[in-house]
């Protein structure tokens, strides 16, 4: 009977640790696996592993997250330890309000730490850049302008690994005899003698598991890091988040596997040594003449990378621009080269849409310097005056930019952007998933096609979609016709037509052919049609979105010379040559465009198909139905904003 | 002399205040702040809106939450009841996963409940979809036979040509990945209670006349109770303001109040103002809760994970 039982418990528990490390097991597997598919198992290959370590965004988000982790679980272990004897000295009347108060981030939820945290710095150092500007102007003595970064991720971690701490301490400090520490005193110890050699000591499994949850809990965040981080610094968490929204690479199933591993090796130590000690306590004698000076090693080592990882954290005297574009939108190898041939460094983060970099920037404290905002973007922008007028002294390559692009209603004067791309807005589709070719619009609302469309999820393509259809403009600001656009969205979702709202999110689900239709834009069709040939694109007939995505520096750029060296390197035809090669974006570099068929024959000895092309760079009876979003009023901003939200909360 | 030490808390009160009570100061104020700058109520006034999303929200945490403490407490009272070494080892088993950041693991679930993932690819080849497909045709003959027979309008579209089973961008998916990134919350308190009781305890009440079912009523649950308290706060309020995992394993189809604010702070519709209402009266009503559920506990102590 008592066995049964204990057999039963010992399965139900071998079951819960399945669940546990099935995923964990899963995704370990695939890190060998000969293909970026996820599913699919190709064949045995380290190159996932190899090509991990050539990724430094990967490495320096790995890097982060370790640092950020020891840092703030250090620092929160010591002042944590004097807080909690100082809440434990302190009278009741004063020490409940404190704990309360102290409670709060554990039992908030992270994402009101995070934005309450986000909204402090962004309010400190909006007032603190304000008088800076104030006093360097006046002063020969310069102040620095503050940006979130390490330093407000770190502050973030620290606050909030704290409290673990003396959560952990107190209880071992009221467990300690209070008449030790005096004892010793009267023996003649100061207090501090007493602490290291009385109260410490007794304190000190307290304090050692409240470091390693501090620990813990370090590396397990995103939600507070992905308010506190700022635009330049990037935890693994956020950075996969990040990828979760693009493709996902096999990189990340090789990160955690080494993670993984590393982290099961020095468990495995550390209980080893803990067996042997507990052995070597039967045996005194063995046990003293060797742990004492092993542990000060430890210390010491731990100190000294601690230490060494700082000062490598700190070599900022270079000259940095901060970019923030597109996922999947710019030739990884230009970076590489502009930093070789300027010796700037490109920080390049992503948005994941037009509206989420105008938060992010509009928050203030994003710390970009270039952004690449579409069209009516770049005019919403422009006129809240967050862009900065460009010096175009420092782009001269400006002048190979195709006249069509320039004096567009955007930028009336050709004052702040420079074109980056430009394209259209229309369907994708697996043609072995439908039974007849799309050409309309109406496919997005159609029930026939339930469960297989994945709508984008930005408010001005996915409602102007439904005001083509509709055959309004997408410009319109009659709230009727945005209605009754909204009321079409809105019922299709109800229908269940929509398997979801995606952004980047579609390269991998049509690639893999999760889902039959999608909207999204041509030059990433492009990239989806290189590893699915099963996909197709059309700009359906009712017309659809021109669009020309811009860069811009913005008006509290911190690096504005470093910021047009970038554009102008941007502009070169041979940079837009490579662009083109790997993004599928048109670009507005005139030579360049035309250059193109012959540049793809000579890399690929093959000629591009025309039909490509043509969706790559439309053609002008395609372009004569498209039409350019222009910037809408803010009442009618609002309008959109309000209704987006109603869309996203209804139920699908 | 005593009042002294007690200045060793003040840097930390210090930082408090600038780090933790400014800031969420700052939220109340953004709450009744409009985007002009002026006092308004308007944040507050379109809340009924959102209705949808926090009865939504704090279903599926309290779903996530009951499936924690059903798995998580048996699991807890068994291991706290093995051998020193077999208890070591779990520990360490649990704590584990964590040391790999929450986003990882829930990435690994993504391919294994995708449509085209490692789930549906082995119900398709053991035949489970055929199956699935098989019976849903019978209901569907079966309820049209009633249908005829009775005139009820029973439901006869099951689908029958299913070629995977609908599991990732559902409510199921999120509760799974609110389960399975929050279980050792729930376990490592519950454990750290259990394994500390007093053992005469048990020995006086079966003493005492006490079965087991009665030692467990009357003598370890209300012992235990601090820490199922901490456990269940601590997988609640995760759960309840998730935005990674519901956007990761629900698709955008399931929108969550995490989703609901990361939107107006960073998200596709900017309105910081909006956001900090929002997030207010998520804060007041996890507090109620917390305040009401800890009475019910009478446990001052905190319970201590590990």
């Amino acid at each position: 009977m008592k066995g049964k039982n204990r057999f039963g418990r010992r399965l139900s528990m071998a079951l819960v640790f399945l669940f546990l490390y099935a995923p964990i097991f899963v995704l370990m597997v695939f890190s060998f696996n000969d293909s970026s598919s996820r599913t699919v198992w190709q064949g045995f290959t380290f190159d996932w592993y190899k090509e991990l370590f050539q990724d430094s965004i990967i490495l320096n988000s790995l890097y982060t997250t370790l640092l950020v982790a020891l840092l703030s679980s250090a620092i929160a272990t010591v002042a944590g330890t004097f807080a909690a004897i100082g809440f434990y000295n302190m009278k009741r009347r004063w020490r409940t309000p404190l704990l309360t108060i102290n409670n709060i981030p554990m039992t908030n939820a992270d994402i009101v730490t995070g934005v309450s945290m986000c909204l402090f710095f962004v309010a400190a150092f909006g007032a603190w850049n304000a008088f800076a500007q104030q006093f360097n102007a006046d002063h020969v003595a310069q102040l620095p302008t503050l940006a979130m970064g390490f330093g407000t991720l770190l502050i973030a971690h620290i606050t909030f690994n704290i409290p673990y701490v003396i959560l952990s301490v107190s209880p071992k400090l009221r467990q300690m005899d209070k008449n030790l520490v005096e004892a010793a005193q009267d023996l003649g110890c100061t207090w501090m003698q007493a602490f290291f050699k009385v109260v410490l000591p007794e304190i000190k499994p307290g304090v050692v598991n409240g470091m390693l949850i501090a620990f813990t809990m370090s590396v397990d965040d995103f939600v507070i890091s992905y308010f506190t981080a700022g635009p330049a610094t990037s935890t693994l968490a956020m950075t996969i988040y990040g990828m979760t929204k693009k493709r996902i690479s096999p990189k990340i199933n090789a990160v955690s596997t080494l993670l993984f591993v590393t982290v099961l090796l020095l468990l495995v130590v550390v209980n080893v040594r803990e067996v042997r000690q507990e052995r070597a306590k039967k045996h005194p004698a063995r046990q003293q003449e060797k742990n004492p000076r092993g542990k000060k090693f430890l210390l010491a080592g731990a100190a000294a990378a601690v230490i060494l990882l700082l000062i490598l954290s700190n070599q900022s005297d270079q000259r940095v621009v901060n970019v923030c574009g597109w996922g999947e939108n710019i030739e990884p190898s230009l970076i590489e080269e502009f930093e070789k041939e300027t010796g700037i460094k490109v920080n390049y983060q992503t948005a994941e849409s037009n509206e989420a970099m105008y938060s992010k920037v509009v928050m203030g404290g994003s710390g970009y310097d270039v952004v690449v905002p579409s069209d009516y973007m770049v005019s919403q922008m422009r006129q809240e005056g967050l862009l900065a007028k460009l010096n175009f002294d420092n782009i001269p390559n400006y002048e190979l930019i195709d006249d069509t692009y320039k004096n567009l209603s955007f930028d009336p004067d050709n004052q702040y952007a420079v074109p980056y791309t430009w394209g259209t807005l229309g369907i994708i589709y697996n043609t072995t998933m439908v039974d007849e070719p799309i050409t309309s619009w109406s496919a997005l609302f159609d029930p026939k096609y339930a469960g297989q469309v994945l709508m984008i999820n930005n408010p001005r393509d996915a409602i102007g979609v439904a005001l083509l259809y509709l055959g309004y403009s997408v410009n319109t600001h009659d709230e009727g016709e945005i209605q009754e656009a909204y009321e079409l969205l809105r019922q299709a979702k109800a229908e269940g037509v929509y398997q979801s709202f995606v952004m980047d999110e579609v390269y991998d689900k049509m690639e893999a052919g999760e889902a039959a239709i999608a909207v999204y834009y041509a030059g990433d069709f492009l990239s989806m049609y290189d590893n699915n040939p099963d996909l197709a694109y059309v700009v359906p007939e009712e017309g659809s979105n021109w669009f020309v995505d811009a860069m811009c520096v913005l008006e509290d750029a911190a690096h504005k010379e470093e910021a047009e060296a970038w554009i102008n390197f941007i502009c070169q035809t041979q940079s837009c040559l490579a662009n083109m090669d790997y993004i599928w974006y048109a670009s507005p570099n005139g030579k360049a465009l035309e250059e193109y068929p012959a540049y793809y024959k000579e890399l690929y000895g093959e000629e591009m198909a025309p039909d490509l092309y043509e969706v790559m760079a439309a053609p002008a009876d395609v372009l004569a139905r498209c039409e350019a979003y222009d910037a809408l009023p803010p009442e009618v901003n609002a309008i959109y904003k309000n209704l987006w939200t109603e869309l996203g909360i209804k139920d699908g | 002399m005593k009042n002294k030490r007690s200045l060793f808390a003040l840097p930390y009160v210090v930082w408090m205040a600038f780090f933790v009570v400014i800031p969420i100061l700052l939220v109340l104020f953004y709450a009744f702040t409009s985007a002009a700058g002026g006092f308004t109520l308007d944040n507050f006034r379109n809340m009924g809106s959102y209705l949808v999303v926090f009865t939504h929200s704090f279903e599926l945490a309290i779903i996530a939450t009951l499936v924690c403490l059903i798995i998580g407490y048996p699991i807890s009272y068994w291991m706290a009841k093995e051998g020193p070494r077999f208890q070591r080892i779990a520990m360490v088993l649990i704590m584990l996963p964590m040391w790999m950041n929450f986003l990882l693991r829930t990435y690994a679930w993504m391919s294994i409940l995708e449509n085209t993932g490692l789930l549906n690819r082995l119900f398709a080849a053991v035949g489970i979809i055929d199956l699935g497909n098989l019976i849903n045709g019978g209901l569907n003959s079966l309820c049209a036979a009633l249908n005829g027979a009775f005139g009820l309008s029973l439901n006869t579209a099951r689908d029958t040509a299913m070629t995977y089973f609908q599991m990732i961008n559902t409510s199921g998916a999120v509760v799974l990945g609110m389960v399975y990134n929050y279980l050792p919350f729930m376990i490592l308190p519950i454990y750290s209670v259990i394994v500390k009781m007093d053992h005469s305890l048990l020995e006086a009440a079966r003493d005492l006349g006490a079965d087991s079912v009665t030692t467990f009523r009357r003598v370890i649950f209300p012992l235990s109770l601090p820490g199922i308290l901490s456990g269940v706060t601590m997988v609640f309020v995760p759960s309840v303001s998730t935005f990674a995992i519901s956007r990761l394993l629900g698709g955008s189809s399931e929108m969550l109040l995490g989703n609901l604010i990361e939107m107006q702070f960073t998200g596709t519709t900017y309105d910081p103002w909006l956001g900090s209402a929002i997030s207010l009266v998520m804060m007041v009503i996890v507090v109620v809760c917390m305040y009401v559920m800890n009475r019910f506990g009478e446990g001052e102590e905190q319970a201590v994970m590990l």
